[in-house]
């Protein structure tokens, strides 16, 4: 490569656009990497007919986008034995980070749902 | 915190099986170790700014299982482990602090009603320990505590075969969990790209440890010949662990004339104080001690002895305890008093200074906390709860805050609005909007207008190496970020809030603040301003004592 080819001017390439899905997933993969988390279920019941159907890695994942703020819920199962509010707290901590660092844009709300627990072991 | 380790130790032999009361010292003692080596495992947080996390979680974690414990005279292991972990769940703190609480549940259960423990018990309570914490994740990270709980339970399983003497077994142990530590960064890439081992797995294995040295008889209130670099050194939280007796602090820098003797070194300042902690920085010592009246000057004199001293501050504890923060000048914020039906902020500060610009604006009150020590719901909650007005604003002026502030506002029943700055210059700016006897939604909407209008900047110094943004960082150097995004590295200061400025585009703004930290003196903020001052002719450069730890700089860009 010659020193010429090196020397280019920064112009405006475009635009980027990040589908509110596209960050449900990282928030989904990010979610279940965290430590008591063990599922995922959905908003609602005719929701989660339809997700049934179409079985998308988004399941149990809400990205709110008002042209301003980004907002992410998360409905979630955990696992029965952990204090509840200390999972939640980072869970919520981990998809932010996750998201964040991912995208670079700062994400306004994330806010856990706790929809069950698994009990894998009573003491 | 360990008279009663020092107690009878001579119920039973305690190398062949252990009883309640035995677990009971352990556990003390691997609390009181961690506690020693809480610092270490902060800093292998994978992220650059000060976030005193993991270690401190784990601490909290353990503190909450041992004070379950604490007044218990069970002999009964069985039940006591069960206590243990008891404990330990209703404590869990953080992400490291739930697997932990976990790991104890697991422990506990394969134990039951045990009255004693021996070696092949051990083996099997580690290994539903093991079980149990992998139960509660979908997709386990190897690389992390919970491998380290995997390589210990099976070293156990190996090992019991061949001695049941307990102390044999728990070295192994511990070795098993120092090599599984060492080995994290090969399992997980982002400890191997960050030059780190896991933190909640070094966290595990100084638990294990402490237990360890308990049995041997080590000291466990002391880091043995550790030197950490000088921007490591966090001198604030030393005051939590405040001894009867030991009335002063005292922070000597000196430049040794030969190498030091570390043990030596260590031996002599052990028997003048507690808290040590020695950092080390181009050529420069700084030895932290807490002293007894009596033995005031002799950290001074000693350190005169092997080299010359550069710089002396003492600090008289005692008159401390009640009020914290050190270098600062001690004037407590004057808060503004709320009349029924008008409009109340609740401000979270980092620092005293900060406190009083807050509190001069009009804040009705004020929660200390920022970016290592973040404010529990409650504490925010109970700022406002007894404020005789029920129209509450908080600014929690910190990301990481802004979940446990919304918190308040659901568990309260006053109506509570949060404003989410994110960064002081963001909560000042929205403070400014303030106007106490106006309509609430219209301020809170004003006041979240304003968040967007100023830029926040913070220098600080980076805990270890990294490599972000594409901008390469080497521990112990300055870095600016931007908005919560890291700008620029350098090794100083000045050089690094100028870039910051600059790279804010700061020549087209009017106003820029800076609030200078805890650790800078206010004649060096005053040369910074001026050296700013030069650069941005046109802009109005204000100075204020900010008092934060950790940021040298927190700076307003509006």
């Amino acid at each position: 490569m010659s020193e010429k080819n090196l020397q280019y001017e920064l112009i405006p390439l475009g635009t980027i656009k990040v589908s509110p899905n596209a960050i449900a997933n990282i928030a989904y993969h990010a979610a279940l990497e965290s430590y008591g988390v063990v599922g995922f279920t959905s908003k609602n019941l005719v929701y989660g007919l339809t997700q049934a159907i179409v079985k998308d890695p988004t399941y149990g994942v809400d990205v709110h986008y008002d042209g301003k703020e980004i907002d992410i819920d998360l409905y979630l199962i955990i696992e029965y034995g952990t204090r509840i509010k200390s999972v939640a707290h980072s869970v919520s901590n981990t998809v932010r980070y996750h998201v964040e660092k991912a995208l670079g844009i700062s994400i306004n709300e994330v806010n856990v749902h706790v929809r069950g627990l698994r009990i894998s072991d009573i003491d | 915190m360990l008279d009663s380790l020092a107690a009878s130790t001579a119920d039973f032999n305690p190398t062949k099986s252990v009883n309640g009361r035995m677990l009971k010292r352990l556990i003390e003692a691997g609390l009181t170790w961690l506690h020693s080596n809480q610092q270490i495992v902060n800093t292998l947080n994978v992220f650059p700014v000060p976030d005193g996390d993991t270690g401190t979680n784990m601490v909290l974690t353990m503190q909450a299982a041992f004070d379950e414990i604490k007044h218990s005279n069970e002999t009964n292991f069985g039940k006591m482990a069960h206590t243990v972990a008891h404990g330990a769940l209703m404590g869990a703190r953080g992400n490291s602090g739930v697997i932990l609480s976990q790991l104890w549940r697991g422990f506990a259960r394969a134990l039951d009603n045990l009255p004693v423990l021996e070696a092949q018990d051990f083996a099997r309570a580690l290994a539903e320990a093991r079980d149990t914490a992998y139960k509660g994740v979908v997709r386990p990270v190897e690389g992390t505590i919970l491998t380290v709980a995997k390589d210990i339970a099976a070293e156990a399983e190996h090992i019991f075969h061949t001695t049941d003497d307990f102390l044999q077994i728990l070295e192994s142990v511990v070795e098993a969990a120092d090599r599984s530590v060492q080995n994290t960064p090969a399992l997980l890439p982002v400890l191997k790209e960050a030059g780190v081992v896991d933190a909640g797995g070094k966290g595990l294995y100084f638990i294990l440890e402490g237990m360890l040295r308990y049995l041997k008889g080590q000291a466990l209130d002391i880091v043995v010949g550790t030197i950490q670099p000088l921007s490591e050194m966090v001198l604030q939280n030393t005051l939590e662990t405040i001894e009867p007796g030991q009335d002063f602090e005292v922070v000597v820098d000196f430049r040794p004339t030969a190498a030091i003797d570390l043990p030596a070194f260590y031996g002599m300042l052990e028997q003048m104080g507690t808290s040590i902690q020695v950092g080390e920085g181009e050529g420069i010592y700084r030895v932290h001690i807490h002293v007894p009246t009596l033995n005031l000057y002799a950290p001074i004199d000693y350190t005169r002895s092997i080299g010359t001293v550069t710089r002396v501050a003492i600090e008289n504890l005692i008159d401390q305890i009640d009020g914290r923060k050190s270098s600062c000048v001690e004037s407590a914020p004057v808060l503004t008093p709320v009349e029924p039906g008008q409009i109340a902020v609740v401000v979270v500060s980092p620092g005293t200074g900060i406190s009083r610009v807050f509190a001069s604006l009009g804040a009705s009150a004020i929660v200390d906390g920022g970016q290592t020590m973040n404010p529990s719901t409650q504490m925010i909650a109970k700022a406002f709860e007894d404020l005789p007005t029920d129209k509450i604003i908080i600014l929690p002026n910190n990301k990481n805050i802004n979940l446990a502030a919304n918190a308040a506002r659901e568990v309260s029943v006053k109506e509570v609005a949060v404003v989410p700055s994110n960064s002081v210059p963001q909560g000042l700016a929205a403070m400014m909007r303030l106007i106490p006897d106006g309509n609430f939604d219209n301020v809170v909407s004003e006041m979240k207008q304003a968040l967007e209008e100023v830029q926040s900047g913070e220098i600080t110094c980076a805990t270890r190496k990294v490599e972000m943004n594409g901008i390469q960082v080497e521990e112990g150097q300055i870095i600016a970020i931007l908005n919560g995004k890291l700008v620029y590295s350098c090794p100083g200061v000045e050089e690094a809030l100028l870039n910051l400025l600059s790279i804010a585009k700061a020549d087209q703004y009017e106003l820029i603040t800076l609030f200078y930290g805890a650790d800078i003196l206010p004649v060096e903020a005053t040369n910074i301003a001026d050296k700013v001052q030069s650069h941005f002719q046109s802009q109005v450069i204000e100075v204020q004592e900010g008092c934060q730890p950790h940021y040298q700089f927190i700076v307003s860009i509006e």
